[in-house]
């Protein structure tokens, strides 16, 4: 007769007490959207767009990433674009005149552009204060006409944020895909998620090569030349992208506000 | 008319940048009204072939004419306006707003007139059965409707040639048959179609030649009838044919190919089962 | 795009491990920003250099990345050698322009200056490559998240890296498919046009991956992403004497750096 094999006790399984989802997730986005946002950001950067006479080389098309990112993946835009921005650094370092931090410029875009989106507007504020702010910190910028060099669009971003009816049309326009002012909300959103970009990037680089007002206050129209040209092509490729989006139901930031 | 040739490749050969050659000295005619099937395994050249009917390759040595003109010189937006390409993944040819837009931008791009495009787009939208979604964004429909849409993107730029890319991936046995009714009646309507299958079956029962390729030369090229009929060589190109032509065979088929089920259900009823036991080959 | 090459990996930077040399890394660069003496800077950009050599790294690399910072090197160096206000003039240009700050005359410190700028430019776009070229990819996440960098973060960054190439392969389809279209900018000389294409291009490309991102998920789930628990690592890295050696180097570089650069020296 045989013998029952004896019993093993096994060690009690402890139980799971947090949701599995939540670790899928950074700030209401699937870390694998985010990964592909990434992808998509560095495989951009390989594209040079618009020459620069002066700084880094090329304009590439990862600007138009940047100031599209934050309609599309709310805050979480910031982490996906650092994520991004630090790889495509390294690969295609012709994008990056701020060297091994200049992946700060992408992930304030998005940061910027993004609390915006997500209606943390005074988190924006205090954000875009902080970048305007950080250009005036450096002495330079108190020399003729430097003042000049956030404008236009770093202080259309501030107006944007901080007057409430431009703030609720714009998000409104989006959220809804008005047909007419759609374009004009999400040129507005582009400037935001631009300037924030650009503004960090020229601070950075002021702070590191010490060029003064006499660089800078030249080369104004062309950068502002430069910077209308992103952000109408933003413009168009963010429209697209969200009607897209929305149209064959695939995940964005808005899915998060509807609930 | 029938026998013209609109497609000559001469001793193509084509080596990528990373130094595959992927076709080693192709020579090849693709006539008038032809219906095309190049199958062959993974790598073995198929892709690579047709897409220098369309310019977008370019051969590294030989030529590629297409209507008596070489494509080596010509721009791709200029051949695609006589050789249409339809693209494995629909999702890769659309980028408009709307069915109604994007069936309208290849012959806004030929510089159409307003009206013109308008009645095109509508003729295309009644054709293909895609009226009722004409103002439906294009990531919105199902992937049977946008594999219409882009065979009908590629339709109104009014090409002579089709080249459909594997054109049934993805589809369940519905959606292929839809798909491939709608390239039959290309081809009933005069248009040279050219198929990248892997399907064996659908190469069987619509095309009505084959060119089978290996290791970037073309192995086999006749009707099906010629070229299913070779199992053993087939096998050696790692292909296989129909399972209805195998079956056939094994049951003692020897004058004739079978390719279809109709065919097969006919000489089972007319020949196989009617012949006296003894005389029925293959495994009882 | 720069690719690690069979030549780097056996170099002696291969075997250190990752976190030593993201550390170094960021000692140079922070050490490039603390001095504008050229010849500090020079001495600096020499250790890069020969860092670069015992990495056996092309270089002609170092060309290949120059050249997209030629105008801006030139620029600085110009904006300094007229603009800095300096105190030892070489030698006058014209009478002072006051209201572009032109003091008339090119001086030294302006000059030591420019170059010390452009030195700097130099230092702060190849010390990245260094890194870049002799860590293989797994080794720099582990060393991110070594370093106490978030896991999901690191992660975000391998499957980006993991999934670019398709992207790309998925890019030129889209770029050939609108090619058939008619599309006729890719294949013009107008640089607008080409960048209109190439955003153009975006649209469907974000489309098309955001539907591979669903995949994407049910794959990472089942495979346990998110598991509440502390997760181990199937690669492990340890500090060796070598490591040790570089990081007690190189904490000693940035304290003598920057306890120089307070009292003053290496500035002009």
């Amino acid at each position: 007769m045989t013998t029952p094999e004896p019993v093993v006790e096994l060690e009690p399984q402890k139980p799971i007490t947090r949701n599995w989802k939540s670790k899928g997730r950074i700030l209401g986005i699937p870390i694998s959207l985010m990964a592909i946002w990434a992808a998509l950001y560095i495989a951009s950067s390989a594209i040079p767009a618009l020459p620069v006479p002066g700084m880094a080389g090329m304009i590439t098309i990862n600007a138009i990433m940047t100031a599209i990112s934050g309609m599309i993946l709310g805050p979480a835009a910031a982490i996906a674009n650092a994520a991004g921005g630090i790889v495509a650094m390294m690969l295609f370092p012709y994008g990056f005149s701020a060297g091994p931090l200049g992946f700060l410029t992408v992930t304030m875009g998005g940061l910027v552009a993004g609390l915006l989106f997500a209606d943390k507007w005074v988190l924006a504020a205090i954000a875009e204060i902080l970048i305007i702010g950080s250009w005036f910190v450096n002495p330079k910028s108190w020399q003729p006409g430097m003042w000049l060099i956030p404008l236009p669009y770093s202080a259309i971003a501030l107006l944007v944020i901080i007057i409430p009816p431009v703030r609720k049309w714009m998000r409104t326009s989006i959220l809804t895909l008005h047909k007419v002012w759609m374009w004009p909300a999400v040129f507005l959103m582009c400037t935001v998620g631009h300037a924030a970009e650009f503004l960090t990037t020229n601070t950075m680089v002021n702070w590191m090569f010490n060029l003064s007002y006499q660089y800078w206050v030249p080369t104004m129209p062309y950068w502002v030349m430069v910077d209308t040209v992103v952000i109408a092509v933003s413009t168009a490729v963010g429209v697209g992208v969200l009607i897209g989006l929305r149209k064959a139901r695939l995940p964005q930031y808005a899915d998060n506000l509807e609930k | 008319m029938a026998d013209t040739p609109l497609i000559v490749c001469t001793n193509l050969t084509h080596t990528y940048p990373n130094g595959v050659t992927a076709l080693k000295d192709i020579n090849l005619t693709i006539s008038r009204g032809e219906y095309v099937a190049f199958v062959g395994q993974n790598g073995s050249g198929k892709t690579t072939l047709v897409k220098h009917f369309n310019g977008l390759l370019k051969p590294t040595s030989g030529s590629v004419k297409v209507f008596g003109e070489e494509t080596k010189d010509k721009k791709v937006s200029l051949l695609s306006r006589k050789v249409g390409y339809v693209f494995q993944n629909p999702d890769d040819m659309l980028f408009s707003s709307s069915v109604e837009e994007e069936i309208g931008f290849g012959p806004k791009m030929l510089g159409m007139k307003e009206e013109a495009i308008k009645i095109k787009v509508n003729e295309i939208l009644k054709e293909l059965g895609l009226m009722q979604m004409r103002e439906t964004h294009p990531f919105a429909l199902s992937l049977g409707d946008r594999q219409r849409l882009a065979v009908a993107c590629a339709l109104s730029l009014d090409p002579e040639i089709f080249v459909f890319d594997e054109p049934t991936t993805g589809q369940d046995y519905f959606g292929g048959e839809s798909i491939m009714s709608l390239v039959d009646q290309l081809h009933a309507k005069g248009q040279t179609v050219v198929i990248i299958t892997h399907d064996m079956p659908l190469v069987a029962e619509h095309a009505k030649r084959v060119a089978v390729m290996h290791q970037g030369q073309i192995a086999l090229d006749g009707t099906p009838q010629e070229v299913f009929s070779q199992s053993d060589l087939l096998r050696k190109l790692s292909l296989r044919s129909p399972q209805v032509t195998m079956l056939a065979k094994n049951l003692g088929l020897k004058d004739k190919t079978i390719l279809n089920i109709p065919q097969m259900y006919q000489w089972l009823q007319k020949d196989y089962l009617g012949a006296p036991q003894s005389a029925r080959g293959g495994r009882q | 795009m720069m690719n690690i090459s069979q030549s780097t990996l056996n170099s002696p930077l291969q075997k250190l491990d990752g976190r030593t040399k993201l550390i170094a890394l960021m000692v140079i660069f922070i050490l490039a920003l603390v001095f504008s003496n050229p010849f500090v800077v020079v001495g600096l950009l020499a250790l890069v250099l020969i860092t670069w050599w015992i990495a056996r790294i092309p270089w002609s690399l170092i060309k290949d990345i120059m050249q997209f910072f030629l105008v801006i090197a030139i620029i600085i160096l110009v904006v300094q050698v007229f603009f800095y206000p300096g105190k030892i003039n070489l030698f006058r240009i014209s009478d002072p322009i006051k209201f572009i700050g032109f003091s008339g005359y090119i001086t030294l410190d302006g000059i030591e200056f420019g170059i010390a700028m452009v030195l700097r430019l130099v230092v702060i776009m190849i010390v990245a490559p260094l890194m870049v070229l002799t860590t293989p990819l797994p080794d720099f996440m582990l060393a991110l998240v070594k370093l106490k960098v978030p896991y999901r973060f690191a992660f975000i960054m391998t499957t980006a890296l993991s999934l670019l190439p398709s992207i790309q392969t998925h890019s030129g389809i889209i770029q050939q498919a609108q090619l058939c279209r008619g599309v006729t900018d890719f294949e013009g000389k107008n640089a607008w046009l080409k960048i209109k294409a190439s955003a153009g291009l975006l649209v469907p490309l974000i489309l098309g991956t955001f539907r591979d991102s669903q995949t994407l998920d049910v794959a990472m789930s089942s495979r346990a992403f998110g598991a509440p628990v502390k997760r181990t690592f199937l690669l492990e890295s340890h500090f060796r004497a070598a490591d040790i050696i570089l990081l007690v180097f190189s904490f000693l570089l940035l304290a003598g750096g920057i306890y120089l650069r307070v009292r003053g020296f290496g500035i002009l």
